[in-house]
């Protein structure tokens, strides 16, 4: 019998249990402790899941589902195939990164992510000049962080991920409209709320393989 | 009030795929000894980008727990 567990992301300890969708065909996501943290688990097979669309949209739908769950929670997002051997296997590493987990927890409390990408949809020179004249100031102003995230195009004059508190989430909508609403000649792509993905950066390895890079 | 939209795939490939917390596959599959884990964390929410790394700490409370008691980790030959 398989009892190797997928990870979707870490909560304060917490009992949560929820039907929906997971990674490789699991019907339910449910929790593991270590002390105060719980890691947000599903059932699987193989500990290499095979990275589909839909593979990874559902990794995603779990954490938008407990990101949002009552009230919402605050979750410290993994990267998508985290599958572990087992429980065993998975405390261990909770236990090895707890002080990283919980301190990244309390860093990100209360907080969702949020997408902004100001793309230029008209022939209007000036478009950047505008967006460079403080565009997105309300946005910073309503937000707790922002990271810059790469221009691929040059259409694109804003490509940014903002760390929000969800006490605050009126107040970036409104910011986002008074921009749509100001500049008719840019199309402005709204994301999210994602959990804090772009606010959190923690890799956890063995020495055995630093010593191997 | 404008509400953001969370369907887009090209979104959620872009977090899903190249953020988020990364597992080493061999602390995943074997039960290694704390001493032997590695935890790197860049803080990103504080206004400085500071680069921790963990382990030193770790393998101070670990050494700590190990005198205390008789705990003894597997440990994987390096």
């Amino acid at each position: 019998m398989s009892n190797k567990l997928y990870t979707y992301g870490i909560v304060e300890q917490e009992g949560l249990e929820l039907d929906v969708e997971g990674v490789g065909g699991a019907e339910s996501i449910y929790t593991v402790d270590y002390r105060a943290l719980s890691a947000v688990v599903s059932d699987i097979d193989t500990t290499d899941p095979e990275r589909t669309d839909d593979a990874v949209e559902a990794h995603n739908d779990v954490l938008q589902r407990v990101l949002e769950y009552d009230g919402g929670r605050t979750i410290v997002p993994m990267s998508f195939g985290m599958a572990f051997k087992n429980g065993r296997t998975l405390k261990g590493v909770l236990r090895g990164a707890q002080r990283a987990l919980r301190s990244t927890l309390n860093d990100i409390d209360s907080t969702v992510e949020l997408g902004v990408k100001v793309i230029d949809s008209g022939e209007d020179e000036t478009a950047e000049e505008i967006a460079q004249a403080g565009m997105t100031d309300r946005l910073s102003e309503a937000s707790i962080n922002e990271t810059e995230n790469d221009l691929f195009s040059d259409r694109l004059i804003v490509n940014k991920s903002y760390l929000v508190d969800r006490e605050h989430r009126d107040e970036f909508d409104a910011a986002i409209d008074t921009i749509r609403s100001a500049h008719d000649d840019v199309t402005v792509q709204y994301t999210g709320p994602w959990p804090p993905y772009n606010f959190v950066d923690i890799h956890i390895g063995t020495d055995q393989q630093r010593g191997g890079r | 009030m404008a509400q953001p939209d969370s369907s887009s795939l090209a979104e959620v490939l872009d977090r899903v795929l190249d953020k988020g917390v990364v597992v080493d596959a061999y602390a995943r599959i074997s039960l290694v000894g704390i001493e032997i884990l590695t935890v790197e964390a860049r803080v990103v929410v504080a206004s400085v980008d500071t680069f921790l790394h963990y382990a030193e700490e770790i393998a101070k409370i670990e050494q700590a727990e190990l005198t205390a008691g008789a705990e003894a980790a597997p440990t994987p030959e390096a």
